[in-house]
């Protein structure tokens, strides 16, 4: 499927790609900003700058290893901890909701919410500092309280998407939402 | 025009007639006072003033040496005798009797007192060693200001705090008995310092109420006492303690009663705002 | 031709279609169709061998599956392993699909007697997607052949049918599918295929022997066929049949022809009043994994116990089929039973020698440390030990309560009694390999330690170290006697202190040198203990420093009385220096009107008092100071046995090495898709993280934390109270 451009909050742009796989299954990926090289090339030179200061003023020779190792370290660490590259959204309705991130590194954190959980998908206002943000949320049924909500789980919290956005993916959650609703109860019910 | 509000009148609201201001009362509480009372009034703080002096004066002379500590101790004891044979004698044992306390129990506090502070001295001439002496000296002027403002001078105010008073006043005793070459200095010191600052006045309340005349005599022959010792150790010092003095006893009160002239209260049928409050919890 | 629901269909069926007398619609019959009989058993009308047309018989290894041995009898049920003919049910057959063409594929367009509604496979309401063939289309149809199926129904509710189909039974040869249907989830859990030949009775005798040992509602499901030729439709017709025989609803029937990665999978539906289109979901499943895992549901809802079982969710049901099925799994395929399997272990069970060796040796070693075990506790316990003064001792000393908790751990591994639930066994292991690591840090210490005669060497620096501290102190004390930084000290309570203390110093040298010719005996015999562990030697530490410190402890005890003590008087005669009181039943401060001697005693002592409060003050820092110093070194200490004692190695390491088993949920893949095919998923285990690990299998340690916050702490320091910062866990609160 084609992707989408759009903006994130903060004004860089995100890509998204949503997918059909079948009728009742979904997936909609958002692709994060790459990093920046301009801002990578930045906070090298300035970390090997106050290096190179440390060292005329101490005369010791450490510091510049030292601080090549420290950029070295931090630039892993950023990639394989910090920089999400990709967050996916999979909706299969009757089995739940998948949420994916991607690192930089190709390492992959996933979470599965199981539909029994799900009580609906919504997009949340936020009033955060001076701003109003929007974000999509899944809100899981609270087991006692047939009417609440025990918990949400805040989607693309990296890529901050626009509201434009998060109303795409929110019509298509929807869509696979509402099958369970008007599908008829399976027999033997509980 | 009637002088409600709750029927329609063809004049508006805020008219008044000729009859405005009739109930109006001016200084209707206010007191008339007697130069000759106020007078007498004044000679508490005149008392107390003398007896700061008079303490300030005892330990100058000690310090200095002029005085021995024996001697002193011998005149307290005996001066201490002897009011308290005039402190029953003069209300005839009425105030004995009406507070029921023993003889044997005012022994008792005295061998208190006396072993307590003998006992103490050695600790008590060491205590500041280390602290400058101007500190010392600066200490015990607050001390002593702050027994003078606390004092009961007899008045009614939320200021007042007996205990903080004497508190105060032996606590500048301490800080100039340390000063002192010896630990018998220092006993002797906060013993006189005991009987003038808690006995004498107990004495001089008694005094007042129940002799008058006595009262005065006892007063003015106390200050001329204070004058002539302070004029031994500084002439400035005894003129302006005499200026202070008699501003006090003479001054103050015609001004007192001067400006009673521009007192400006009035009264009338309204509700006026007042503030009611115990003003001691600060203390 | 449209069907009742719209579809629409290239190719038709190359049959014609008659009816049959009970309106069935019948092309070709069927080699083994058979027709219904009144007790639903098959009768013999034509022969099986006769009609046959593809289905090869008695053919060991053939493509088809059928296997036949022995003839049969007149009711048409043959003797022998094979019973290929579906019952018939005797119900007129309804002829609500009457319109439903299928076919397209190879075998006959005719619907199944006794009145089977056929259900093709519908997508959901949403778009254009195409039912998946049925599996007897899937047996005949060519390898290219195409197929378009356009689908435009009005939104239908749908029914979405799941189907965990373990991977390893994907080249299985053709069979049918036993399992477990849970019907509130809509979903069948697959476990094994068994393979013809095979008579029903058997497999119906087996399966219900399975439900009864495992408690799961295993039952069969459907059928499966993996034909490597083409064309077999007489098998598909047959394996629809067979649903006839094993009576589920719904009978779900899976095909694979040659390797395709897309199967067709459809189901039946015998109760035809509401047909409706289902989509079929297929997720496979690693079912070693799945059944070695241990699904963790998440922390906070752990803790709530009112879920009744229906409240489960759908993995943990599933988690829980395969898990329990273990019985099911314990035949392979070398056994010489009646039923043939396949599953994960049917190439052949999974054990390993070194395991099983193990379990052998740890009964008698068991029973053997059991034994030890007793005898010391029982030594522990006698009442010699009970005495006051060494009762006392033991409760300060930290070394006694990690050796009591080492020893609570060895019985619990020493236990005959097995794991009931996993997570006994992980905390188990966890206390094992603990145990294994620490002694074995320990003897690694020990060795360095007596290695080039470093013991000696400790022994001879320890007591220059212990008279350099003391002369420290006494150099401090000296610098305290004097105007220390400039603050004004009362001289003759300064000299009064100071030179207490520094006689507790010359006691404190002087006991030092008397014990020094044995302290390198003592570290001998100390440092053995080592080989009980590293978490001992290092409370051994501890409580060495403690030992060496107690002069600090003394003085920091006098310090703070003196200080405590003034601190007091002093606030209580400044409220009397003010007139006031503190009303105890009132617990607020009142005025008061005091004799005059209170008055003047009260004074002189609040005079006293303040004055000499720098001093005492100035003591009471130092020595806190001191203290603290100490205590902090201690807890740490503390907190590095602690972690020993308490990180669960084993679940890290299992984490590392088999996160499978450490499940915290599943994640699914999307595989590639084919229109007309079911979804095609795969589901793999989400391991738990390595924090969620920590949490969860963290070993209960009398640990030791800090028992006041800052604010207290500093006011306790403040107003001179005895500080014990950390407390332990079973300390009851003083």
């Amino acid at each position: 499927m084609e992707e989408r451009l759009y903006r994130s909050a903060s004004g860089a742009p995100i890509a998204l790609r949503p997918r059909q796989h079948s009728a009742s299954c979904r997936e909609l990926a958002v692709r994060c900003p790459r990093l920046q090289l301009r801002s990578l090339s930045a906070v090298t030179s300035a970390v090997w700058l106050a290096a190179y200061g440390l060292f005329v003023l101490s005369e010791n020779s450490m510091v510049l290893s030292a601080a090549i190792f420290i950029t070295l370290i931090g630039l892993i660490i950023y990639l394989h901890f910090v920089k999400i590259d990709q967050e996916s959204l999979l909706v299969i309705g009757s089995l739940g909701i998948q949420v994916t991130s991607s690192y930089a590194s190709g390492k992959e954190s996933t979470t599965f919410i199981e539909m029994g959980q799900v009580k609906d998908v919504v997009i949340n206002e936020a009033i955060h500092m001076q701003k109003v943000i929007y974000y999509l949320c899944i809100l899981l049924q609270d087991p006692g309280d047939p009417q609440g909500v025990s918990d949400i789980v805040p989607l693309f919290q990296s890529s901050k998407p626009r509201l434009d956005c998060l109303i795409e993916v929110y019509k298509s959650c929807q869509e696979i939402l509402e099958q369970r609703k008007t599908a008829p109860q399976p027999s033997g019910i509980k | 025009w009637q002088k409600v509000l709750y029927e329609r009148q063809p004049f508006p609201d805020n008219y008044v007639d000729q009859r405005f201001l009739e109930e109006l009362r001016k200084n209707v509480h206010a007191r008339r006072y007697r130069y000759r009372a106020v007078v007498f009034q004044s000679g508490a703080v005149v008392q107390q003033l003398c007896s700061v002096c008079v303490f300030v004066l005892t330990w100058w002379y000690m310090a200095a040496g002029a005085l021995s500590p024996q001697g002193l101790f011998a005149a307290a004891l005996a001066s201490s005798l002897l009011g308290y044979v005039l402190f029953d004698a003069v209300d005839g044992g009425a105030g004995r009797w009406a507070s029921g306390r023993t003889r044997w129990a005012d022994l008792k506090s005295t061998l208190v007192f006396a072993a307590f502070t003998y006992g103490f001295s050695p600790v008590l001439k060491t205590l500041t060693e280390s602290i400058s002496t101007d500190t010392i000296y600066a200490m015990s002027a607050l001390m002593l200001l702050g027994h003078l403002i606390f004092f009961d001078y007899g008045a009614n105010a939320a200021i007042v705090s007996s205990t903080l008073s004497l508190n105060m006043a032996i606590f500048a005793s301490v800080c100039l008995a340390s000063r002192l070459p010896r630990s018998l200095h220092a006993f002797v010191m906060v013993t006189f310092a005991m009987q003038i600052f808690a006995l004498w006045p107990m004495l001089q309340k008694k005094l007042k109420a129940q002799t008058p005349r006595c009262y005065v005599g006892v007063t003015v022959l106390f200050a001329l006492a204070a004058l002539a010792g302070l004029a031994t150790v500084s002439s400035v010092g005894a003129v302006l303690f005499a200026s202070l003095l008699l501003a006090i006893s003479c001054l103050c009160p015609y001004c007192l009663i001067r400006l009673q002239l521009l007192k400006d209260n009035i009264h009338g049928p309204w509700d006026e705002a007042e503030i009611k409050e115990d003003l001691s919890r600060f203390l | 031709m449209d069907g009742d629901c719209g579809v629409l269909w290239g190719k038709v069926s190359p049959w014609p279609l008659g009816t049959g007398d009970n309106g069935v619609p019948w092309g070709k019959l069927h080699p083994w169709l058979l027709g219904m009989g009144d007790n639903g058993v098959p009768r013999g009308q034509r022969g099986l061998m006769g009609k046959a047309k593809s289905p090869p018989f008695g053919d060991r290894g053939q493509q088809g599956p059928m296997r036949r041995t022995g003839s049969h009898e007149n009711n048409g049920v043959p003797r022998g392993k094979v019973s290929p003919w579906p019952l018939g049910q005797g119900t007129a057959g309804s002829r609500e699909d009457k319109g439903i063409r299928w076919g397209a594929a190879s075998t006959g367009a005719h619907g199944p007697p006794g009145g089977w509604a056929r259900r093709s496979l519908s997508a959901g309401p949403a778009g254009p997607r195409r039912p998946s063939p049925s599996p007897a289309e899937g047996a005949g149809r060519a390898a290219g052949e195409q197929r378009c199926w356009v689908y435009h129904c009005s939104r239908v509710a749908a029914m979405v049918l799941k189907v965990f189909f373990p991977s390893c039974c994907s080249s299985a040869e053709s069979g049918i599918l036993i399992g477990r249907w849970i019907s509130e989830q809509n979903s069948a859990v697959i476990l094994a295929v068994v393979h013809f030949p095979f008579i029903p009775v058997q497999v119906k005798q087996y399966v219900s022997e399975v439900q009864r040992v495992t408690k799961v509602n295993v039952s069969v499901l459907g059928s499966w066929s993996n034909s490597k030729q083409e064309k077999e439709e007489s098998l598909s017709e047959f394996l629809e049949d067979l649903g006839t025989i094993f009576s589920h609803e719904p009978w779900i029937q899976i095909s694979k022809e040659g390797n395709s990665k897309f199967w067709s999978c459809s189901t039946l539906q015998k109760h035809s009043n509401n047909p409706k289109e289902e989509e079929i979901i297929l997720v496979y499943y690693d079912q070693r994994k799945v059944m070695l895992s241990h699904l963790h549901p998440p922390l906070d809802t752990a803790a709530s116990t009112d879920r009744k079982a229906d409240d489960a969710s759908k993995l943990s049901a599933i988690f829980d089929t395969v898990a329990k099925s273990k019985v099911l799994f314990m035949t392979d395929r070398y056994d010489d039973g009646p039923i043939k399997l396949t599953h994960w272990q049917s190439d052949g069970v999974e054990a390993s020698i070194i395991v099983e060796l193990l379990k052998q040796a740890s009964v008698p070693a068991c029973m053997l440390l059991t034994f030890l075990l007793s005898v010391i506790s029982g030594i522990c316990r006698s009442r010699v030990l009970k005495f006051w003064p060494l009762s006392f001792l033991w409760s300060k000393l930290s070394t006694c309560e990690q050796l009591g908790y080492r020893l609570q751990h060895l019985q619990v591994i020493s236990s005959n009694k097995k794991a009931q639930n996993e997570s006994q066994l992980m905390r188990k292991a966890n206390i094992f390999v603990s145990l294994l690591i620490d002694v074995a840090l320990g003897i690694l210490l020990m060795s360095w330690l007596y290695r080039k005669n470093r013991i000696g060497h400790l022994a001879d620096t320890l007591i220059p170290v212990a008279d350099n501290v003391a002369e420290e102190l006494q150099d401090l004390l000296q610098w305290l006697m004097g105007a220390p930084a400039g603050l004004k000290m009362n001289r003759a309570l300064d000299q009064v202190l100071g030179r207490f203390f520094l006689y507790h110093i010359h006691l404190w040298i002087s006991y030092i040198h008397l014990m020094s010719p044995f302290i390198e005996m003592i570290l001998w015999y100390v440092g053995l203990s080592a080989c009980l562990g590293l978490t001992m030697a290092l409370c051994i530490l501890s409580d060495i420093i403690a030992l060496l410190t107690f002069h600090i402890y003394c003085f920091y005890v006098y310090g703070a009385r003196l200080y405590c003590l003034k601190i007091y008087g002093l606030s209580s005669l400044w409220r009397l220096f003010r007139g006031k009181k503190w009303n105890v039943l009132r617990q607020r401060v009142d005025s008061c009107s005091y004799d005059l001697d209170q008055l003047f005693i009260g004074t002189l002592l609040f005079t006293i008092l303040l004055f000499l409060l720098p001093t005492t003050a100035l003591y009471y820092l130092v020595f806190t100071l001191l203290r603290l110093l100490v205590v902090i070194v201690q807890g740490l200490i503390h907190l590095l046995v602690d972690l020993i004692d308490s990180l669960p190695l084993y679940s890290i390491i299992l984490r590392l090495c088999r996160s499978y088993r450490l499940a915290a949920g599943v994640k699914f893949r999307v595989l590639e898709q084919q229109d007309g095919k079911p979804l095609r998923l795969l589901m793999q285990i989400n391991p738990l993280s390595y924090s969620s690990v920590v949490q969860t299998y963290r070993l209960p340690t009398y640990s030791c934390y800090p028992k006041d916050s800052w604010t207290s702490l500093c006011k306790k320091l403040f107003l001179g109270e005895l500080i014990y910062p950390w407390k332990h866990k079973g300390e009851k609160q003083d």
